[in-house]
């Protein structure tokens, strides 16, 4: 991919004291995601994938290693994330595998705070959110509760959300795990829309083998570390998604 | 956008439900306060209407409110001719259980010195004042008397002719205002045997009366209420009555202080006490239901974090809530304690400066609640996202 990288993440390491045992949950992973790039991070429960979520999100620091983004380090050995709120909210936004939607607040109304809270004035913060709520085709829900939306809907509420500060990084954990195949690839589509109009980089933790394709490239963890790092073959797939149709063929 | 107002608007229910929680705890503290104050000014009601400069009452004795007091029945006279005494009336009271129609009455009978005094000092909701100097009576409505009304006390039966209302006597029995006289000759009401038991005793002891009955008559004049001239010399006034020996006299002012901070003090330390308790409980169910409704949105408060909200933009989520709560219950305390209070057998009185206070008050639970909410909201971490 062109470009600098937006997110680097150099030897990060995350250990937990428990008991007399240090648990690796990060054990060294390094690695790169450019813009217009949707990356998969991939790996069995346990592997490290929401861990390297929340070191490179910004949520909590590594034990030893570097988070640079946009070749700026702004995470390292016992930073103050907290003090990193007003950087993480112009440059990273978040989708989880629940949407996370306040629940008293509208459709419009979760993706204009967004906006408001960075000081946009209530009037264009609503209506930049219309228009981002158009563009995940919720046009037509936009005055509607969470509570009345499809899980669907919401995750997209959720994206919209995400997308509303134009970060240059788009972090999602299990995005399509509630969804049906349909509307998980619908979102994992999102992502790729998104990175291609804005350039932006998108790492996206999933156990979904239906959406592989969509990705440009997985990074597979295996107990703390990177086990393979694999570019989307020519047809469309990847050797991991090769190996899971064939498992799902012999079941 | 306001979030405090958005969530009180989706879970609008609850809000009202706990505000309403919350007016109760502050109804219940208007009563306590408006009892207090209600008791001071029933207790104060005669003293500060009835219009005199100095009470003169019995020698060694602070009555008749503090304690009792009985003087001569002509201490009036003797008053009278003091210098710089403009004018004199006798004061009686004496607390009367009659029965009426069946029911049984309590009123604090009250006299009246007609022709001096018609009782122009009362005000009146209906009727008129006193017109004869026997067997017409001017009853407060709580007594349970209506206009026209005959009603028998002693052995003569009175024509209710006017009608107060919150005329009450520190205990909270209503005022019944007949003439002196008229109430002198009710307290000395005696059976049958009574008078029977009296001649004898007076026989055997060949003792006579003064007021040429065979029936010892003790004065039931509590007191004589002095009106002084404008440039009358207090003191000197003072000086000449005492200086009899059998008198005591007493200012409006130390009439109140003797009722407020003697007869009554330990009732009203005791309702400041309770009132304060009351507070005390106030405050720490406002701040749990802050704490626990913040406890409820920690999530959300992560989310907010995650997504960059500054930390102003929760307290002032919390601040706000904290606030419509304690607002809301106030009130709404304040709607309750106007159409419940009324209702009362005793007077409860609702003073714009005690619901300032209460507010003042309020202000600070609420600061102290959003203080708790706030301390634990901030702790909240922004991956509890992911919990």
């Amino acid at each position: 991919m062109k470009g600098e990288p937006v997110l680097r993440v150099r030897d990060a390491r995350r250990h937990y004291v428990s008991g007399d045992s240090v648990v690796r949950a990060l054990d060294g992973v390094s690695f790169e995601i450019n813009p217009g790039e949707v990356v998969g991070i991939l790996g069995p429960s346990g592997s490290g994938k929401s861990t390297l979520l929340l070191i490179a999100g910004l949520l909590e620091p590594p034990t030893a290693g570097e988070v640079f983004i946009r070749d700026r380090c702004v995470s390292s050995v016992g930073a103050d994330l907290d003090s990193l709120r007003d950087f993480r909210r112009d440059n990273i936004g978040f989708v989880f595998q629940k949407a996370n939607l306040i629940p008293f607040l509208s459709a419009v109304e979760n993706v204009a705070l967004a906006l408001e809270i960075d000081d946009v004035p209530s009037r264009p913060a609503r209506a930049y959110a219309e228009h981002l709520l158009e563009s995940v085709d919720l046009a037509h829900r936009i005055d509607n509760l969470p509570t009345r939306l499809s899980g669907g809907e919401q995750q997209r509420v959720a994206v919209a959300r995400a997308l509303a500060n134009d970060p240059a990084l788009i972090l999602a954990d299990e995005p399509t795990a509630a969804l049906d195949s349909v509307r998980g690839r619908q979102v994992i589509g999102l992502f790729r829309q998104i990175a291609d109009t804005r350039q932006a980089a998108v790492a996206v933790v999933t156990h979904d083998p239906r959406v592989l394709d969509l990705f440009d490239r997985t990074i597979e963890l295996r107990d703390g570390r990177i086990v393979a790092e694999k570019p989307l073959s020519a047809d469309g797939n990847n050797s991991l998604q090769n190996a899971t149709a064939a498992q799902d063929r012999s079941q | 956008m306001n979030l405090g107002l958005k969530d009180v608007h989706h879970n609008l229910g609850r809000f009202i439900m706990t505000a309403a929680g919350v007016a109760f705890l502050v109804t219940a503290s208007i009563g306590m306060i408006g009892l207090y104050r209600g008791i001071v000014a029933d207790a104060l009601l005669v003293i500060e209407s009835i219009g005199a400069d100095l009470w003169v009452v019995q020698g060694g004795r602070s009555g008749p409110f503090s304690e009792s007091s009985a003087i001569a029945s002509d201490m009036d006279r003797r008053v009278e001719g003091v210098a710089g005494v403009a004018t004199v009336r006798r004061f009686v009271q004496i607390s009367q259980q009659f029965e009426h129609e069946g029911r049984s009455h309590r009123a604090s009978l009250t006299g009246l010195d007609y022709p001096l005094d018609n009782g122009a000092w009362v005000p009146l909701v209906a009727g008129r004042h006193l017109k004869s100097g026997h067997f017409e009576a001017i009853a407060d409505r709580s007594i349970g008397l209506v206009l026209g009304e005959r009603v028998r006390l002693g052995l003569d039966e009175f024509t209710i002719v006017g009608l107060t209302r919150g005329m009450v006597d520190m205990g909270g029995d209503g005022l019944l205002f007949v003439t002196v006289n008229d109430a002198a000759s009710i307290a000395q009401r005696r059976t049958s045997e009574e008078v029977l038991l009296a001649r004898s005793t007076a026989g055997r002891s060949g003792q006579g009366s003064l007021s040429g009955s065979s029936v010892a008559q003790d004065s039931k004049i509590a007191a004589v209420l002095v009106t002084l001239n404008p440039a009358a010399d207090v003191a000197s006034v003072r000086r000449a009555i005492m200086a009899w020996g059998d008198a005591n006299v007493l200012s409006r002012a130390e009439q109140q202080s003797l009722l407020l901070d003697q007869r009554l003090w330990r009732l009203r330390v005791q309702i400041l006490a309770f009132t304060s308790v009351l507070l005390v409980v106030m405050a720490i169910v406002i701040s749990l239901i802050i704490y626990m409704l913040t406890m409820e949105k920690r999530h959300q408060i992560a989310m907010l974090k995650l997504i960059g909200a500054r930390n102003r933009v929760i307290v002032a989520m919390i601040v706000e809530q904290a606030y419509l709560i304690g607002a809301g219950g106030l009130a709404l305390g304040l709607v309750l304690a106007n159409i419940i209070f009324p209702y009362f057998p005793r007077r409860v009185v609702i003073d714009p400066g005690d619901i300032a206070q209460l507010g003042a008050a309020m202000a600070v639970i609420c600061g102290f609640a959003s203080f708790l909410g706030i301390s634990r909201a901030l702790k909240v971490r922004a991956q509890e996202v992911l919990s």
